[in-house]
């Protein structure tokens, strides 16, 4: 009952809010500006200089699990080790490994034997804040426990190519690999380092259960800001470090507030109680545009939607997936109105998608996938080309089989609800007929996803900067021990995905991936439907230059350049 | 009184015990599950068979309750499944936040509403009778968020006179006068929502007393209108309202989700939706037990408090007649 009544809050806010928040708001609405161009003028005020001191108040839906490296994988813990905890190496604007004056490595790592060893080298000033200096034993040890099945770290599966890591002196790693593995450098040199003298006598299950991570007093940091106050499911203050061993921060405070739902969240930026807050809501995006002080950075994020099909025959009546003919897909592709969902789904805060990587990524070559534009007349010609009949009742069939299938989707989420019933009537428009099912989403990964049990989907990825996605694609990895949840089998692209990865020249890289996007994007395991806008919404008195500007493509980008942001007043 | 209290409270003990067992097994059988929340791409089934190991769910199902039980009964409600913290250290705060909204907003409708429940049924279809009705409707009417954000926009952002939403401004905890500004917002909403329940309940049944044959007796042999009503007609008129308050005691624990959300107040309506999304069972269970002995005891309170008011209710004496 009380869920059921939650469900309701999130479209019956947004509707509210959107009726009564510009009706009280004294500014007329600005005129809407395009999006990914819409930058803060305030913040970039050539005659603006960086000032110490302050507070910055930044939102966030959720309250931290733990910020133990070995464990934190959601959102908020994320954001507060971008705070607290150094990494061994960052990233830059771009997504690739970089050295900044905060990370725990003093150069890139030396790669040798063509990517079966790395040599980190790290700074000998970084400390812990106990006063311990952070050495090539933390980084030793953290991967350990990393790799060690006992542990339990979703980390794992950063790690399992690594054969050894050993401390050569205090400030060197040296890594052997089992095989090459490029993605190595962007996933596993890019986290957070745990302190050995805390852990180290910790056994192996009790980790997780350790109160390091957790509780203030027994967490040490190394990161520009120390963690001065944890009140749960209300905020968190940090403070900054003044012994900090790198590039310190110019902002003296920042409080991390927690917010139960999103509708609240915006108001409190609208109120000012919060100067910066991410994912706002496009329903709410007209409110935040038009409030003076308040400025919307808008950049294509992240994540894709995606139409996912079903190869395998279990799954359906007769024994035969209905997606098997590459023609059949192609048509599907071109049936669905994709423009027309970015349009009204994403009310244009989007993009359409055709292929696994993301136009930002460094890896991605314009032009190197195929565009489906929505043509149902081309979408019932090749339907007709692989056999598809149309029935008595109007639905398409073949060899006795009639073209109807069931999607199912995560329950709750209002966008893929949307994306659902678009594609339903655009199907029902060629001969398809296509039944929705929602399901819980904790019931349906168990039931239906880790199994690979389904007919279709509507699910999406968050990409992560190294652009392979072996595990998602390849037939190596079919359910229940892989992501390929989908069955789907295409040789020539199992080998472009190893190929992908057993050269670290990023050059070769770039090469193999272009022609992986062409040849996933016509033989279609999924019909890629749209990228989603990161849109993050902040005080016009929070300054930056335009260099370290936030990267709203990366994981985190918010607060990529954290320590060179400024507060006025 | 005393063997009446004692049997109340062997039924009560066996209520929760069976509440409990239901919910246990009910939260166990739906599919789905806290390791499958941690999806991710690469997470193999041997990782995910781990942790269901390491966390115990896979265990026979009454091996499972039994050691929980086990636990409760020593006082200790476990462990979150992804931290291992100690369910009390969130139950608890958060239960103390909720009680303070709650009871505060209680007290406040109760005072309100009884004297003026019982002056409208004085002067039925009166001004401040058509007020309360008017009010009433409104009040049934008004779903929870929606009054809690036209208040924000008004007080909060508009005139800009009261906080938005939280408990405190940060680093000013334990300052009253700060908690109380932060209050007035929700704790209106909570009292015009709940207002109109209790200003018909006391209406309708101080009218229906005040149509008795022995109010008529009161009224004949001379008492002044005052008498009549204070001493004759109240008490009588106040036991459907002790049923009422009975039922909505649980309230004070179980929070409201709807206007803690829109509120942003760190309190158990907001908790438990955030736990069963998660679903860290251990804590849904405190809840549900804590929850639970709150319902529980109020009935119980509700008995005694009957006896309180209307002296001819002699619980559980039997054979006695009515006086």
């Amino acid at each position: 009952m009380k869920r059921n009544r939650m469900r309701l809050v999130g479209p019956a806010l947004a509707l509210l809010l959107a009726l009564t928040v510009p009706a009280c708001s004294s500014k007329p609405a600005a005129p809407p500006q395009p999006p990914a161009t819409a930058t803060p003028p305030a913040a970039e005020r050539a005659e603006d200089q960086p000032r110490d001191g302050g507070t910055l108040t930044f939102a966030s839906l959720g309250d931290i699990v733990t910020l133990n490296p070995l464990f934190a994988q959601d959102t908020a813990s994320g954001d507060l080790q971008q705070l607290l905890l150094a990494r061994l190496y960052d990233l830059s604007p771009e997504g690739k490994l970089a050295v900044t004056e905060n990370s725990l490595a003093a150069e890139l790592p030396r790669v040798e034997d063509g990517g079966l060893r790395y040599t980190i080298k790290l700074k000998e000033t970084p400390r812990w804040s106990d006063g311990k200096p952070v050495t090539a034993d933390d980084v030793v040890f953290t991967f350990q426990m990393m790799a060690n099945p006992e542990v339990g770290s979703p980390l794992l599966p950063y790690v399992d190519k690594v054969k050894e890591i050993k401390a050569v002196d205090p400030h060197t790693v040296e890594i052997t690999m089992k095989e090459i593995y490029a993605p190595f450098e962007l996933t596993a040199l890019n986290v957070p380092v745990a302190p050995r003298h805390v852990l180290e006598g910790v056994a192996p299950r009790e980790l997780q259960n350790h109160p390091y991570g957790k509780d203030l007093t027994r967490t040490v940091t190394n990161g520009p800001y120390r963690w001065a106050e944890w009140q749960q499911n209300q905020y968190h203050v940090l403070t900054r470090d003044p012994n900090f061993w790198g590039k310190k921060p110019h902002i003296e405070k920042v409080v991390y507030k927690v917010y139960a739902d999103a509708q609240t969240m915006v108001q409190g930026l609208l109120s000012g109680d919060v100067d910066m807050a991410t994912g706002i809501p496009v329903s709410l995006l007209g409110a935040v545009k038009a409030k003076e002080g308040l400025t919307v950075i808008e950049q294509p994020g992240p994540y894709y939607d995606y139409l996912g099909f079903n190869f395998n025959g279990e799954n359906f009546p007769g024994g035969k997936s209905p997606f098997a003919g590459v023609k059949t897909r192609q048509a599907i592709a071109y049936a669905i109105n994709r423009k027309g969902m970015v349009d009204s789904i994403l009310q244009g805060h989007g993009s359409i998608i055709n292929g696994p990587f993301l136009s930002s990524s460094w890896a991605y070559t314009p032009g190197s996938d195929v565009d489906y534009p929505y043509d149902p007349e081309k979408a019932k010609q090749l339907l007709a080309e692989d056999g598809w009949k149309p029935g008595p009742d109007g639905i398409l069939r073949k060899d006795g089989q009639r073209f109807a299938f069931t999607l199912q989707y995560n329950a709750g989420n209002t966008r893929r609800e949307q994306i659902a019933a678009v594609v339903q009537q655009n199907l029902k428009d060629v001969g398809i007929e296509v039944k929705i099912e929602p399901v819980e989403w904790s019931a349906w990964v168990e039931k239906n996803i880790s199994p690979g049990k389904f007919q279709a989907v509507l699910l999406g990825w968050q990409l992560t900067p190294d652009p392979d996605a072996e595990p998602i694609f390849s037939s190596r990895y079919f359910p229940p021990s892989g992501q390929n949840i989908g069955w789907y089998r295409n040789e020539r692209a199992d080998r472009l995905w190893v190929e992908g990865y057993r050269t670290t020249d990023p050059a070769k890289r770039k090469q193999v991936y272009a022609d992986l996007a062409r040849e996933l994007s016509t033989d279609l395991p999924y019909v890629f439907l749209m990228q989603r806008n990161e849109i993050l919404g902040v005080s016009q008195r929070v300054r930056w230059k335009k260099e370290h500007a936030p990267v709203l493509s990366l994981p985190y980008g918010y607060f990529l350049r954290f320590v060179e942001y400024w507060v006025t007043d | 009184m005393i063997p009446f209290l004692v049997r109340r409270i062997l039924q009560s003990l066996l209520v929760l015990l069976l509440v409990s067992m239901v919910t246990f097994s009910l939260i166990h059988a739906a599919p789905g599950g806290p390791v499958q929340i941690f999806l991710r791409p690469g997470l193999s089934p041997e990782l995910v068979q781990a942790q269901i190991h390491n966390l115990g769910l896979d265990r026979p199902l009454p091996v499972q309750y039994l050691e929980w039980l086990g636990r409760l009964l020593r006082g200790d409600f476990g462990t979150t499944f992804k931290t291992g913290t100690p369910v009390g250290q969130i139950l608890w705060p958060t239960l103390k936040n909720t009680v303070i909204l709650m009871t505060t907003a209680w007290v406040l409708t109760l005072l309100i509403a009884i004297p003026w429940g019982i002056y409208n049924s004085t002067r039925p279809y009166g001004l401040w009778d058509t007020v309360a009705a008017v009010l009433g409707y409104a009040g049934f009417a008004l779903p929870a968020f929606w009054f809690g954000i036209i208040l924000q926009q008004i007080f909060a952002l508009r005139l800009g006179v009261l906080p938005l939403s939280d408990m405190h401004t940060i680093g000013r905890q334990g300052d009253l006068l700060d908690l109380i500004r932060h209050m007035v917002l929700p704790v209106t909403t909570l009292v015009v929502i709940n207002l109109a329940g209790y200003l018909k309940y006391a209406r309708a049944s101080m009218l229906e007393v005040l149509g008795q044959d022995y109010i008529r007796t009161a009224r004949a042999k001379g008492a002044s209108e005052r008498r009549v009503i204070f001493r004759h007609a109240l008490r009588n008129a106040l036991i459907p309202i002790v049923t009422v308050l009975g039922l909505d005691l649980p309230g004070i624990v179980a929070g409201a989700t709807l206007t803690e959300t829109v509120f942003n107040w760190p309190g158990m309506g907001r908790l438990f939706v955030q736990m069963a999304f998660a679903r860290e069972y251990p804590v849904l269970m405190a809840i549900t037990v804590v929850t639970t002995a709150v319902v529980v005891l109020g009935n119980l309170l509700a008995d005694v408090l009957y006896a309180v008011v209307d002296p001819r209710v002699r619980l559980g004496v039997r054979g006695t007649e009515p006086a």
